[in-house]
């Protein structure tokens, strides 16, 4: 038996040292925006999206709008793909991509919606719906 | 405080540690309090029961004083969506967690026989940290008059059929994994190695049945109504549910292998502790907002977040220190060698692969957590997984593969060979069929090749034991055959999924893939349905039929939902999600201006001051269906004058069209303005212009032509996945039932194994247990 612990042993470490290669190869840090102006690699920034920023070219599907920090300091992002359904409700987006010449090539976008219903959501009732979004 | 309620809270923390303490008591040698302590425990579960049944009256009768009530339903919401309310938020599903273990104690209590003291002991404690929290945060907390007259909603994507019973079976599954944690410590602390595992297996049987069908029925809900294309997104709400499983699955491998063989008690000792540990760490993970940057869902802070980590901590630490301390009295057997290809390797083998699975993945969803110690937190993409999970999951289903026809004493190669000839021209032919069909990349054909071989194995051993007539046994083989039919599944819709991108002009067939695609109209909401979009779909051979993907404003929020439409076959699903709705718009003249309280924004020479909102909140706090909202402005021309103008504006929640009032630009004859938008939540308004800029081309909007953009997706063989888990499940059932029959005659048994003293008279006069052989 002392055999199948010794397999299981050498099978379990050489596993987990894949597994932290992989990791570390995957991941992608969080950064502000001067920080992904700097980086080279995958990165993910969060902003509140700048309502009258975004642009969206129908023909090309590309997907443009700025993010803003809680500074107040401004990020352009650039997705390729359909607007995300909730896009405009967003509290805040994080953009996953690379940054390239001045602005977050996303390829992926994470939309943050506000589940929970309470407080201010009463109030955003009151707001005329967005005619084509 | 709506204080019936937050009573029976208390009473459920007082008797559950009056009944913790008693049965310590008994343990130390006072029998005559068992009877006190039963008591106490009955007690507790009233007032669990209590405190459910009276969120569940509040709830049912709107009362809408209450915050959690408030907070989750409203008055539209038909029976079975008030119901789900109960879990919509953390306290309820708190609350749902301890009324499951609260009533799955009554028969712990009666199947643990003479360790039932120290085994209630650590089962009351797994819970009481819960009931403490519900003390300090509350179900019952009342908000401050005056009282609103409907409550603010269940999220629209939770009302899903789904979704109703996803939380309460997924709840079972981590109450009842406390049963082989607190057997496992009791085991620990009581030196009783052996007679814990037969009782203990039913438990994380359960916990394996429910936990995997609540993962399945997650995926399922996200498949059909996220329409991002998938079932699996390995966000950590998924991934902490998926670890605690896959330990699971480790654990019920383990006692299967400590029944057969009497060995390896190390092992399911330390197997119990961590599936329940990776549950509590779970749940500091999703619960304490620790993650709240790194995942679309909202996880929100209640302030618990202490409370949590002291329940891992307390826990964790306790089992590492009760496992250090026994390590060494943990009876090891002396053995003869088992060969390298006999089934005990394999098991150890595969409880290996289960266990770094688990622990890949759960590095993976604590990334954030881990790399905030070492500067910017990070998050790991969603490639890891699958780059780790695939190795692993060849291993284990290969292992799998090989149980059929490798027995406990061994086997030689030559001789396996022989059996698994038929099954490896299976895998083989699998493969064949793939690549004719178009599969290329060499890592999904390996798996396909053993997902094949295992099923075909375990196919054999459940055919050899059905004509035996000893169907009831095969239990573990049935499901490792739906394993093998999940994993090709898993493989061929994932790799080869076909995904493409369209929007659809209305009535205008566009060609996307192999068919072509006729947006038609947008069918008008009712009632009882949502609002959808009507898609004529044109397949070769003439086939053809109506798609009506879904897409609609959720009328209490504004958020605007989307709902893929699935095309099922035997072999594949066409899968089409909207993207997006353009209502068209015919040319317009106007320019239209965004305008934020308080400043002033100059169109060609005239000053556009946003003073001010005034809008009729008490109506739409009464629930009124049109809202009248005045907007005024201080507008300053270019000749120096400076006028005061307020605009009206009705907005109508029903989905009628605003209307607007339309006001001459003082001081620029011929203009026309008026109010398209408002935001109250943001502070801005937007006017459109007419008449008053220099360039006539700012003026002018060209005509856009009404379409829907569409994700259309070939998702070939996904049914495998659910067919594959349905074939797991049933095997899984099997087990179950084989072993819930087992672990009530052989508790008997058990306990001569574990030499228990005199003093229980049980043991003395029970039968020996029957040899057993896995099955």
């Amino acid at each position: 038996m002392k055999k199948g612990y010794w397999i299981a042993a050498a099978l379990t470490l050489a596993f987990v040292g894949f597994g932290l290669t992989a990791f570390q190869k995957t991941l992608t840090p969080y950064l502000s925006f001067d920080e992904a102006t700097k980086s080279k690699g995958v990165v993910q920034v969060m902003g509140a999206l700048d309502k009258q920023s975004d642009r969206y070219d129908t023909g090309r599907e590309e997907l443009s709008f700025d993010l803003l920090d809680p500074q107040g300091r401004r990020m352009p992002v650039m997705y390729r793909g359909i607007r995300p359904g909730n896009f405009k409700d967003a509290i805040s987006i994080v953009a996953i991509g690379r940054y390239k010449e001045g602005r977050i090539e996303a390829e992926k976008l994470l939309v943050k919606c506000p589940s929970k219903y309470q407080g201010a959501e009463v109030e955003k009732a009151y707001a005329a719906k967005p005619s084509s979004s | 405080m709506f204080w019936p309620g937050v009573a029976a809270i208390w009473g459920a923390l007082f008797a559950g540690v009056a009944s913790a303490v008693t049965y310590w008591r008994v343990d130390r040698g006072r029998r005559d309090l068992l009877v006190f302590a039963r008591t106490t425990y009955a007690a507790f579960v009233a007032c669990v029961v209590a405190s459910a049944a009276i969120l569940m009256t509040l709830l049912l009768q709107h009362r809408f004083d209450v915050s959690y009530v408030n907070s989750y339903s409203s008055l539209e919401l038909p029976l079975h969506f008030l119901i789900s309310t109960f879990w919509a938020g953390q306290e309820g599903s708190f609350l749902l967690w301890i009324l499951w273990g609260s009533l799955i104690g009554l028969f712990v209590w009666r199947s643990a026989k003479e360790q039932e003291a120290p085994v209630m002991v650590v089962y009351l404690a797994t819970f009481l940290g819960l009931v403490a929290i519900l003390c300090k945060q509350s179900p019952f907390r009342l908000l401050p008059p005056p009282y609103p007259e409907d409550g603010v909603g269940l999220n629209p994507l939770l009302q899903d059929p789904w979704m109703v019973i996803h939380p309460p079976v997924m709840f079972i599954g981590f109450a009842s994994l406390s049963v082989p944690f607190s057997f496992a410590i009791a085991a620990l602390w009581k030196k009783r190695w052996d007679g814990w595992i037969a009782r203990a297996v039913p438990w994380a049987l359960l916990t394996f049945l429910t936990l995997g069908t609540a993962i399945l029925m997650g995926g399922y809900w996200a498949y059909k109504t996220l329409g991002w294309g998938g079932y699996w997104g390995w966000d950590p709400v998924e991934n902490t549910s998926l670890v605690p499983w896959l330990f699971t699955a480790a654990l019920v491998h383990g006692m299967f292998l400590q029944r057969a063989r009497k060995r390896h008690r190390k092992v399911n000792l330390l197997l119990a502790c961590t599936a329940y540990a990776t549950i509590l760490y779970g749940t500091f993970l999703t619960r304490s907002g620790v993650l709240a940057d790194f995942s679309v869902h909202s996880f929100i802070d209640l302030g618990i977040t202490g409370w949590l980590v002291a329940i891992l901590g307390t826990f964790v630490g306790l089992s590492v220190v009760l496992l250090a301390w026994r390590w060494r009295s943990i009876p090891v057997e002396s053995e003869e060698e088992s060969p390298l290809l006999s089934r005990s390797v394999l098991f150890v083998l595969g409880i290996a692969v289960f266990c770094v699975l688990g622990g890949v993945i759960l590095l993976g969803t604590s990334a954030p957590l881990l790399t905030r110690l070492s500067g910017n937190p990070s998050q790991v993409q969603t490639a890891f997984y699958g780059k780790t999970t695939s190795p692993a999951g060849f291993l284990l289903v290969f292992l799998a593969g090989l149980v059929p026809f490798v027995s406990w004493k061994g086997e030689s190669g030559a001789g396996l060979f022989r059996s698994a000839r038929r099954s490896l021209i299976v895998g083989a032919a699998v493969v064949l069929l793939a690549v004719l069909l178009g599969a290329t990349r060499a890592d999904s054909l390996i798996l396909l090749f053993v997902a094949g071989f295992a099923a075909d194995m375990n196919l054999q051993a459940v055919l050899r034991k059905a004509k035996n007539g000893k169907l009831s046994g095969a239990g573990g083989y049935l499901a490792h055959v739906g394993v093998g039919i999940m994993l090709a599944g898993i493989v061929i819709s994932g790799a080869y999924a076909v995904s493409k991108r369209a929007t659809l002009k209305v009535n205008v067939p566009t060609k996307v893939g192999d068919a072509t695609l006729t947006f038609l109209r947008v069918v008008p909401g009712t009632a009882q349905t949502k609002q959808a979009m009507e898609v004529k779909v044109d397949r070769p051979g003439g086939r053809s039929f109506y798609a009506y993907p879904k897409m609609y404003t959720n009328s209490r929020t504004g958020q605007l939902m989307a709902n893929p439409s699935i095309k099922s076959s035997a072999t594949m699903d066409l899968y089409i999600a909207p993207q997006q709705y353009d209502p068209g718009q015919p040319e317009t003249f106007g320019r239209d201006v965004r305008l934020t309280k308080g400043t002033t924004t100059n169109i060609d020479g005239t000053g556009f001051t946003f003073r001010d909102f005034n809008a009729d909140r008490s109506a739409m706090m009464r629930g009124e269906k049109t809202i009248l909202v005045l907007t005024d402005l201080t507008i300053t021309p270019p000749d120096g004058s400076k006028h005061d103008v307020t605009l009206k504006f009705v907005f109508h929640l029903d989905g009628r069209e605003a209307e607007a009032q339309e006001l001459e630009i003082p001081g620029v004859p011929g203009s026309k303005m008026r109010v398209v938008q408002v935001s109250p939540n943001d502070g801005a308004a937007v006017l459109r212009l007419v008449g008053i800029s220099k360039d006539p081309k700012d003026e002018h909007q060209a005509a856009t032509v009404e379409s829907l953009s569409v994700d259309v997706t070939r998702k070939p063989l996904i049914a495998l996945v659910w067919g594959g888990f349905y074939v797991m499940m049933a095997g899984g059932v099997l087990a179950f039932v084989k072993r819930a029959r087992d672990a009530r005659r052989a508790v008997l048994g058990a306990e001569a194994a574990d030499r228990v003293p005199a003093e229980s008279p049980v043991a003395a006069t029970g039968p020996a247990m029957p040899a057993h052989t896995r099955s």
